[in-house]
């Protein structure tokens, strides 16, 4: 076992564990902190697998805007966020079930790929991975219709937000 | 490769055959001497803490017309050894009602979103931790870690006034961020890359400063925004919320996040040394002749981006003494309704900037005069906008008294 | 980027330019009904780009959108729909007291959307046309706040949109993983080159998964339950416009993905679509007898209609009939984007503002015993909602007729005989319904209070007008949507 896949199994096991503290924990605030435990671990389990842009982004925009954000919206809730009722309702064994059944097929189906349990070709040197994604954000033959697509989007959204949020001045 | 020109690597050499000398197997050292490189860094950078608070308090005391310490050894230099037991023998209160582990943890995160940032701080070109290729975004992450860690103790406290200094710190740093990655970016497209190290090295004829000052200016404001520090200290507003975020930290716990506070200052005038003034080089060509070679040498560079470094700060604590706080919506309206467009308009001009006259010999000063222009047309509409303002203030105070002045006049 | 590209999605751009210029413009000005002739005479403009569009076969962006026949055939259905959600907006908006600019720059984004969506040709461009298309509409569903119904749908709308779309997305990534391309020319190739093996499965749960976001989408049984709700509570102008837009674009999306790059996929996937129509069909049409306010039973039938256009989608892997389902079903969704809009605007003359209600209250007369005696106070108007309800039943002599029949007879076709009983008797369960809305207004006495507006007066004429025209006249209609059943890429 190589020391990357050590690393990888601790962070599966934190984002596995982060991840069911999200949904169990009774305190909104600490589901909140754990989902942020969690998208840490993918963050460096992007660092892993060498997509350093991605890691960064991962940290980037889902702690420092969307978690932050969450952690926020849950602190202008006026509703008590200290304690909360049971995060688990009666039809939990069929959740569990059918949980557990989704991951026993996944986890079948992507043993059956061929390719599992290769080790992941080393990047060749010389190739810079930000620069060749940056290029590609921007080609016409690549992703540039999407990317623009992106950015409109985002506008309207914002204009939307803003249209929900602004309240008349009386 | 010697002791004198690769200090670094020539121990960490060594000490590699030492140890795969005493069997230990190659991955193993590897491992063993990445660790003792971040801890060395961590080491060097904590006791620089200890030095900045002595710094900082000289300083504040000459802005303030003070002497600040000079009891304990030459200028007080023992000073911040003194500080250090004392907040050591506090008693180390954990507030009832809370959260323990969150309580706890926030100063560590504090101080460790700061430490972050020495992993890619170059202090010489043969001395850093990582030469990240996304450098310029880790930057910002580690950041993004800082605010979480005061949300943290903000909220972990229990305390009200700790829990507003924690909304006014996310409000500041969700807002700030944006001016702040924009003229991050800039940089980055003046030098095609957004590795620290050849941000610095592509200034190594010009300063970025001199291409985009504007850009410069920018991010020192964000910086000290997202620094917390006057004018833009409201998190920790003494006069309105006591302390803000680390009001109920005591001892170590407030140790820590006052010396990442400082930390985090002076790392933040290191950055603005290293993407404006270039950095550890930076001798406007100077070095790439053969007679001041030794420029180059890192026994040369790290010193002068300490010193760089330290004049960042020193301007950031200029800055933090000399002005008044500023109200939470005057800052948020600063933010959105000037600095972020006027990033935006700088980024843009900048990149078209960049392509048109690249290779041209008016690189330098087209960029320049660009940014002076925009700086000149940003401050005109400002004057106009604030002559407006006045003009409409002072004619509702003359409506408003001519009104209060109607009655009387009729009775 | 070659002008070429540019210009295969011309209206397409246009529209988003203007959308962003109205914005920009809507802010100097006073009168909002200078921003709704703006934004109408924007998508005016995209519909005639569209159409002059027609005919070319081309793609463009490395392969990132296609331009073919049945994108400009969407391409001009989708600002047309957009024109008429302006149309009955115009004085919905003012005698709501929530007339807004960005009413219009939303509609025109939203329309960008379902335009994109027509075009796309890899699945990023799907989901992001997805995106783009469902974002404006969920501000729109919420558009009247804080009357608390537009709230609650908006974020209803939101909610089990941002749930479907991650199904969509799942999908996506699924079906990325297993033919390593998220290109629907590429899918093609990979399920062709027949290397699949175990991905097979991979990419068929994949279709699946995409098969639910999307039925989300187009209110497909099981994953109906928004429906009423959000229809109910939204603005009737933007029900309409949701109604009649994002249903067409999410049948788009379905139908160029599962005819062009899963026809192989059909032996698992065609019993799936078989019992989602037929489920669709039944609970929509059931349900709806019993609803009182008319907003949910269009709703429902919304639903129903929904499970039509499916059960033409269930022969998308048959090669012989392929080209025929499409085009039956693009010419139901006239169908039912020309009669709903009439019903809808319909339904816009007899809403009011309840006067004794605070601002946060709902809107009144949107029972269905409030059309009792509108044939009497408003004889046109009558005549043109019993058109619309016939039409939806599928009675002579309307296009819905005409559509129907399509649709059966392609159903049939296909082999799926069982299908097109099933689709008979539940239109014949509707007639109960929709019938029952043409007694209360010619048989009950009453006194409807409704608004006269040119423009919403014009759509409902029309509409009907052209209902029953164009069920004399299917041909060329006909004929346009068979050119746009071959889809290249």
């Amino acid at each position: 076992m190589t020391g990357a896949q050590i690393l990888f199994l601790v962070c599966a096991g934190l984002i596995l564990g982060s991840a069911v503290m999200v949904v169990t924990a009774r305190n909104l605030m600490h589901a909140a902190f754990w989902l942020i435990a969690a998208l840490f671990g993918v963050a460096v389990v992007y660092a892993i697998l060498q997509a350093g842009f991605m890691a960064m982004i991962q940290v980037v925009i889902y702690i420092g805007a969307i978690a932050i954000m969450f952690i926020f919206a849950d602190m202008l809730t006026r509703r008590d966020v200290r304690e909360s009722r049971a995060q688990i309702g009666r039809n939990w064994p069929v959740a569990v079930l059918l949980g557990l059944l989704i991951l026993a097929g996944l986890t079948a189906l992507i043993l059956a790929q061929p390719g599992v349990g290769r080790v992941a070709p080393a990047l060749p040197s010389g190739l810079d991975p930000v620069a060749a994604l940056g290029k590609a954000l921007v080609s016409p033959d690549a992703y540039v219709l999407p990317f623009e697509v992106a950015s409109v989007l985002l506008l309207s959204a914002l204009v939307g937000a803003v249209y929900l949020a602004f309240l008349k001045k009386q | 490769m010697t002791f004198w020109n690769d200090p670094i690597r020539f121990a960490a050499d060594w000490l590699r055959d030492l140890l795969t000398g005493w069997g230990l197997a190659a991955q193993m050292t590897d491992i063993l001497l990445a660790l003792l490189g971040a801890l060395l860094l961590i080491t060097f950078s904590l006791v620089l803490a200890i030095f900045l608070v002595w710094v900082e308090r000289k300083v504040v005391a000459r802005f303030q017309d003070r002497l600040g310490p000079n009891r304990l050894g030459p200028f007080g230099l023992v000073q911040p050894f003194a500080d250090i037991i004392k907040l050591i023998i506090k008693e180390d209160i954990t507030p009832a009602g809370a959260d323990k582990f969150l309580y706890n943890l926030a100063p560590v995160l504090a101080l460790a979103s700061v430490l972050l940032l020495w992993a890619i701080l170059p202090l010489a070109s043969v001395i850093y931790g990582v030469d990240l290729n996304v450098a310029l975004l880790y930057l910002v992450a580690a950041g993004a870690l800082g605010t979480l860690a005061i949300i943290m103790g903000g909220w972990a406290s229990n305390n009200k006034y700790a829990l507003l200094g924690a909304f006014r710190m996310v409000a500041t740093m969700i807002s700030y961020e944006i001016p702040m990655v924009v003229s991050l970016l800039i940089p980055a497209i003046l030098a095609g890359t957004m590795s620290v190290r050849g941000i610095t090295e592509a200034q190594g004829n010009v300063w970025f400063f001199f291409l985009s000052p504007l850009a410069a200016v920018i991010f020192l404001i964000s910086a000290v925004a997202e620094l917390g520090r006057a004018p833009f200290d409201l998190n920790e507003a003494e006069s309105e919320i006591i302390a803000g975020f680390h009001i109920e930290y005591s001892g170590m716990k407030f140790g820590l996040f006052y010396a990442g506070e400082l930390l985090h200052a002076f790392t933040f005038g290191g950055f603005a040394a290293l993407l404006f003034f270039g950095g550890y080089g930076g001798f406007f060509g100077l070095q790439n002749l053969p007679a001041f070679a030794w420029l180059n040498n890192p026994f040369v560079q790290a010193p002068v981006f300490m010193l760089k470094a330290l004049i960042g700060y020193w301007v950031i604590m200029w800055i933090k003494y000399t002005m008044p706080r500023v109200r939470i919506d005057h800052m948020l309206a600063f933010n959105w309704k000037f600095l972020t467009p006027l990033a935006l308009i700088l980024l843009m001009t900048t990149a078209v900037l960049d392509r048109v006259l690249d290779g041209s010999n008016w690189y330098v000063p087209g960029l320049f005069l660009s940014n002076l222009l925009i700086a000149w047309a940003t401050v005109e509409i400002l004057r106009a906008h604030g002559r407006r303002q006045r003009k409409a203030e002072a004619a509702r105070v003359g409506t408003g008294c001519a009104q209060a002045g109607a009655p009387t006049a009729q009775q | 980027m070659t002008p070429s590209d540019l210009l295969s999605i011309l209206p397409l751009l246009v529209l988003v330019v203007w959308a962003c210029a109205l914005l920009l413009v809507d802010l100097w000005l006073k009168r909002k009904g200078v921003t709704a002739f703006l934004a109408a005479l924007g998508l005016a403009l995209t519909a005639g780009l569209a159409l002059a569009q027609a005919g070319e076969e081309t793609t463009a962006f490395g392969g990132m959108v296609a331009l073919d026949g049945f994108a400009s055939f969407l391409n001009v259905l989708f600002p047309l729909s957009g024109l008429l959600g302006i149309a009955v907006a115009y004085g919905y908006l003012k005698r709501m007291n929530i007339e807004r600019g960005e009413y219009y720059s939303l509609l025109l984004f939203s329309t960008a959307g379902m335009m994109l969506m027509a075009h796309a040709a890899d699945l990023v461009v799907v989901f992001l046309a997805l995106e783009f298309l469902s974002l404006p509409l969920y501000v729109l569903a919420a558009f009247a706040r804080p009357r608390l119904d537009s709230e609650e749908a908006g974020l209803k709308y939101f909610l089990l949109g941002a749930f479907a779309s991650a199904f969509v997305i799942y999908g996506i990534a699924l079906i990325y993983g297993a033919t390593g391309t998220t290109s629907l020319s590429g899918i093609v190739a990979a399920i062709e080159a027949g290397s699949l093996g175990t991905s097979g499965l991979l990419l068929t749960i994949g279709a699946a998964l995409f098969l639910v976001g999307f039925g989300f989408k187009v209110a497909a049984v099981p994953f109906h339950m928004w429906t009423p709700d959000v229809y109910h509570g939204a603005p009737t102008p933007v029900t309409a416009f949701m109604a009649v837009g994002a249903k067409a674009a999410g049948f788009a999306a379905l139908l160029r993905v599962f005819v062009t790059a899963f026809p192989a996929l059909d032996a698992d996937l065609t019993p799936v679509v078989w019992v989602l129509a037929a489920l669709t069909m039944f609970v929509g049409n059931v349900v709806a007898i019993a609803q009182t306010n008319i907003k949910r039973m269009l709703a429902y039938s919304s639903i129903a209609h929904a499970g039509y256009i499916l059960m033409a989608f269930v022969a998308f892997g048959n090669p012989a009939t392929r080209a025929d389902a499409v085009a039956s079903a693009l010419f139901y969704l006239v169908t039912y984007a020309l009669t709903s809009y009439g019903a809808w605007a319909a339904v816009i003359a007899l809403e009011k503002q309840d006067p004794s209600a605070g601002s946060g209250q709902a809107a009144s007369g949107l029972e269905i015993n409030d059309f009792a005696g509108l044939g009497r106070r408003r004889p046109a108007l009558a005549a043109a909602m019993t058109v619309f309800m016939l039409s939806l039943t599928g009675m002579p002599p309307t296009l819905g007729l005409v559509g129907k029949f399509y649709l059966f007879r392609t159903v049939i076709e296909a082999g799926q005989v069982w299908l097109a009983v099933i689709g008979v008797l539940t239109s014949l369960i509707s007639a109960y319904y929709y019938l029952r809305v043409v007694v209360v207004m010619y048989m009950r006495e009453g006194a409807p209070e409704t608004t006269r507006e040119p423009w919403l007066d014009f759509t409902w004429a029309v509409s009907a007008l052209a209902t029953v025209i164009l069920s004399f006249l299917p041909m060329a209609l006909f004929a346009w949507a068979s050119a746009a059943g071959v889809m290249g890429f």
